[in-house]
């Protein structure tokens, strides 16, 4: 069997990880800011534009796990028309979705967390939304800098021809 | 750009002035009051913390009358409402509210005497369906729950923990205490693992046979009805009904004040106003006659408030400058065009002490970078048009912290616009789309400058680069604020060099080949220009170790300051580096509408084609726009904040807050 049958369904595996994992990551702190906000809106319904923003921080990983999984999709012409994928490609457009997948997972959940914590912040002190939605945005670096690295490896796999 | 210098204000005036006073101060808004410093025993402050808890107090009771009426009659356009702001009335429509006062408070008294009544009323009706439910096994017992005995017989009605039939409770009764005669039974209901029985026996036999059933767990009800109960059913019903014809009468008194809101909307402004009047009071320094207010004053705006003051009210102003150290309030003065990042910095913290007002710098940064992250003209078109509308319709009455905002929405949608035109996003790739899925022609609107989907590695270097751009406007700020107060070594130790070291360094990086490959750049500087870069650097570098550790006083502690300065460098890495989610969040935007569009596409040409497409497109740009405007706001501020202030900006100053009308539907204005 020629090995190089292997690269698609290896790449489509890179993709379904990439918005698999991070979308976990991303349900999952959604859903925690969501508890989380909805205490507070019981108390006061007043604040629910800025808890929701708060609630939403940890998405945006779901949302880079997407972007990664439509680029590969799109290069190797799952999307359009079939592309050649040598096994060698195939195992990179895997690690390429792994990264996003991975890194997604875990920083949604750890965003999550301050993202929470910044919803009972916003409880107490409601002036403080500019520092409250900082926290979270620290963490969602994380993300992106595996977004990027995972971005130029998807974007580039296409051309090195092994 | 600038923070406002302030002056301190000390007025002495008349106490029969002093009501007049008080409120020109208070629609004027101009002076933040402190506590007066005194010493005599002759100025004394005045207690007036009843008169604020009574004013509080009915300002909470118009509140609550107008949730009252709003919660049976709720008005129309909440959302938009909001936008609407606080309405505002003449000085002679106030007086002449004011003069009503009495009789809108007597309706929101009954208002609130009403609504505690519906509360009562429906606790009521909670209490006596318990009672009903309760009874509901009971209805086939047609005497009284409460019957004991009778001559010759004992009775018991009650209930089992367990459901029986006749025949088992019987033999249930035998099992417990066989001596006895078997008793008359009849089951009234069996139903949910209990069963409510009536038994009757002899009464000589009345106590074993109360033994035994007790051995069964038989208990009595908790509220026998003295009636049977069908009938008390019927009592508590009708109660019921009583109770309800009460509510639906005290709601229609309720609702026959629908016409009352705005009054009660102005009594609890009246009241608020009252209790921040009373708050200002008790903390002026008073004598017999007269009485002294202190506070702070934007200077520019003082001198007008002096003559106005000394003219018409017989007071007398002193005017002075803030020492140095003192804990100044701050306010800020910004153009059309910076003013509207000024809630961005407030939710940082307002400049403290010798900082200077960021926002004109930050605001051109902060347009260009939003612009990146949504970067598509379509979508950059929507939010100019939406708070263009918005701003346009409620321009009279909008809250002037909700109209800098959705102008720094507006400022931010047209640097979209443009970024997208940059970029050639126009909902995504919707025009392509839609021409080949439905016309089957290729149209394609060229970007003007590039596609950074085929091309990520141009606008990475770009956002680079507008990173270190903004960086190094961020270190400006800082030596302009060391220069302001001539602090001129501080300004070449803390910036000059960082300069050279950074500037030098990426000077010298663009002349290696192995740096301009990974970047994919087109260009490299010849060799001796890198040279040059490598020798500033180092020159920087040399003078952040020599310098870093200047306040320390001994050789070692200095050198070891030194080099953990120049360790700094690291997080000049980590913050270009930062900028690289200016890439990320466009191409999310771009490549999410792409995705939505190829979805719409799927259902082919046609009108049912085209009617999927409508209806994708809709929802897919509408969630998209949601969240990556979200994003693109989250992080424009996350580089305001950690990147573009952590050069210079520490902030810590106290925003002015001057006594004033804060009222939550009306304000009042003043005749000029």
């Amino acid at each position: 069997m020629d090995i190089n049958v292997l690269g698609m369904p290896l790449a489509v595996l890179g993709a379904a990880l990439a918005a698999l994992l991070a979308g976990i990551g991303s349900a999952i702190g959604v859903g925690m800011g969501g508890q989380a906000a909805a205490g507070v809106v019981t108390e006061d319904p007043g604040k629910f534009g800025k808890v929701l923003i708060l609630q939403l921080l940890p998405g945006t990983q779901g949302i880079y796990g997407l972007l990664i999984a439509f680029m590969t999709l799109s290069n190797i012409g799952v999307l359009g028309t079939p592309k050649e994928v040598t096994f060698a490609q195939g195992l990179m457009y895997l690690f390429a979705g792994i990264l996003m997948g991975v890194a997604g997972l875990i920083s949604a959940k750890w965003q999550a967390r301050a993202s929470v914590s910044g919803i009972s912040l916003l409880a107490k002190r409601p002036d403080q939304f500019g520092k409250a939605m900082i926290f979270p945005a620290m963490v969602e670096t994380y993300a992106v800098l595996a977004l990027l690295v995972s971005l130029l490896c998807v974007a580039n796999i296409g051309n090195i021809a092994i | 750009m600038a923070v406002l210098p302030m002056q301190h204000i000390r007025i002495y005036a008349l106490k029969e002035n002093r009501k007049a006073i008080l409120e020109l101060l208070q629609r004027r808004g101009a002076v933040e009051i402190t506590d007066p410093k005194i010493s005599s025993s002759l100025f004394q402050k005045m207690d007036t913390s009843t008169a604020q808890s009574t004013f509080e107090k009915s300002a909470a009771t118009a509140q609550q009358a107008l949730e009252a009426v709003l919660a049976l009659a709720p008005e129309k356009g909440g959302l938009l409402k909001m936008l609407e702001g606080r309405r505002s009335l003449s000085l002679e429509d106030y007086e002449n509210r004011v003069k009503e006062r009495e009789e809108i408070s007597k309706i929101a008294s009954r208002i609130v005497l009403l609504q505690k009544e519906i509360g009562d009323q429906k606790a009521e009706i909670v209490r006596l369906q318990t009672q009903i439910e309760a009874l509901t096994p009971w209805y086939a017992l047609d005497i009284s729950m409460r019957v004991k005995e009778t001559k010759n017989a004992r009775v018991f009605i009650g209930i089992f923990p367990q459901e029986y039939t006749e025949a088992g409770l019987k033999e249930a009764i035998a099992k417990a205490d066989s001596s006895l005669s078997v008793p008359v039974c009849e089951i009234v209901s069996s139903l949910n693992q209990q069963t409510c029985t009536f038994l009757m026996c002899k009464k000589s036999e009345g106590e074993a046979m109360e033994t035994a059933i007790r051995s069964l767990g038989f208990s009595y009800p908790q509220n026998p009805s003295k009636v049977p109960p069908k009938k008390r059913q019927e009592i508590l019903q009708e109660r019921v009904e009583k109770a309800e014809a009460i509510i639906r009468k005290d709601e229609e008194e309720i609702l026959s004040y629908q016409d009352q809101t705005d009054r009660l909307r102005f009594l609890a402004d009246y009241y608020t106003m009252r209790t921040d009047k009373y708050a200002v009071l008790g903390r002026l320094a008073q004598s017999p006659h007269t009485f002294l207010v202190t506070g702070y004053v934007v200077k520019e705006e003082a001198p007008a408030l002096q003559k106005e003051l000394e003219e018409n009210y017989q007071a007398f102003v002193e005017l002075s400058d803030p020492g140095k150290k003192e804990d100044v309030p701050v306010k800020l003065k910004n153009n059309g065009f910076s003013s509207p990042v000024e809630p961005v910095l407030e939710g940082y913290s307002m400049p403290g002490r010798g900082e200077v007002d960021p926002c004109s710098v930050m605001a051109i940064f902060y347009y260009v970078l939003f612009g990146m992250m949504l970067s598509d003209a379509g979508y950059g078109l929507i939010m100019v048009l939406g708070c263009g509308w918005v701003l346009h319709k409620y321009r009279r009455s909008m809250e002037s912290g909700l109209r800098k905002t959705l102008t720094m929405f507006l400022y931010s949608g047209i640097s979209t616009t443009f970024w997208g035109v940059m970029f050639g996003g126009y909902f995504g790739n919707a025009i392509p789309m839609i021409a080949q899925t439905f016309f089957h022609t290729n149209v394609a609107i060229a970007p003007l400058w590039f596609d950074p989907v085929s091309d990520p590695m141009r606008l990475l270097v770009f956002s680079l680069l507008l990173g270190v751009i903004h960086l190094f406007a961020g270190l400006g700020m800082q030596f302009y604020q060391l220069a302001k107060q001539h602090k001129w070594a501080d300004a070449i130790y803390d910036v000059v060099f960082w300069y050279l070291l950074v500037g030098g360094l990426i000077v010298y990086m663009l002349s290696t080949p192995l740096v301009t490959g990974m970047l994919a750049l087109t260009f490299l500087l010849p060799e001796n220009v890198g040279l040059v870069g490598a020798v500033l650097a180092g020159i920087g570098a040399v003078g952040i170790i020599a310098t870093s550790g200047r306040s320390s006083r001994s050789f070692g502690k200095r050198l070891l300051k030194g080099l953990y300065g120049l360790y700094g460098i690291s997080s000049w890495l980590s913050d270009v580096l930062s900028y690289s989610r200016l890439l990320a969040l466009g191409l999310a935007t771009g490549v999410i509408a792409n995705v939505f569009n190829q979805m719409g596409a799927m259902a082919g040409d046609g009108i049912i084609g085209a009617i999927f497409f409508a209806v994708v497109f809709v929802i897919g740009h509408v969630l998209n726009i949601a969240i990556n405007l979200l994003g693109a706001y989250v992080h424009t501020n996350r580089l305001q904040y950690v990147e573009f202030f952590g050069k210079f900006y520490e902030g810590g100053g106290r925003k002015f807050s001057p006594f004033s009308i804060k009222t939550k539907f009306f304000t009042i204005k003043e005749e000029q």
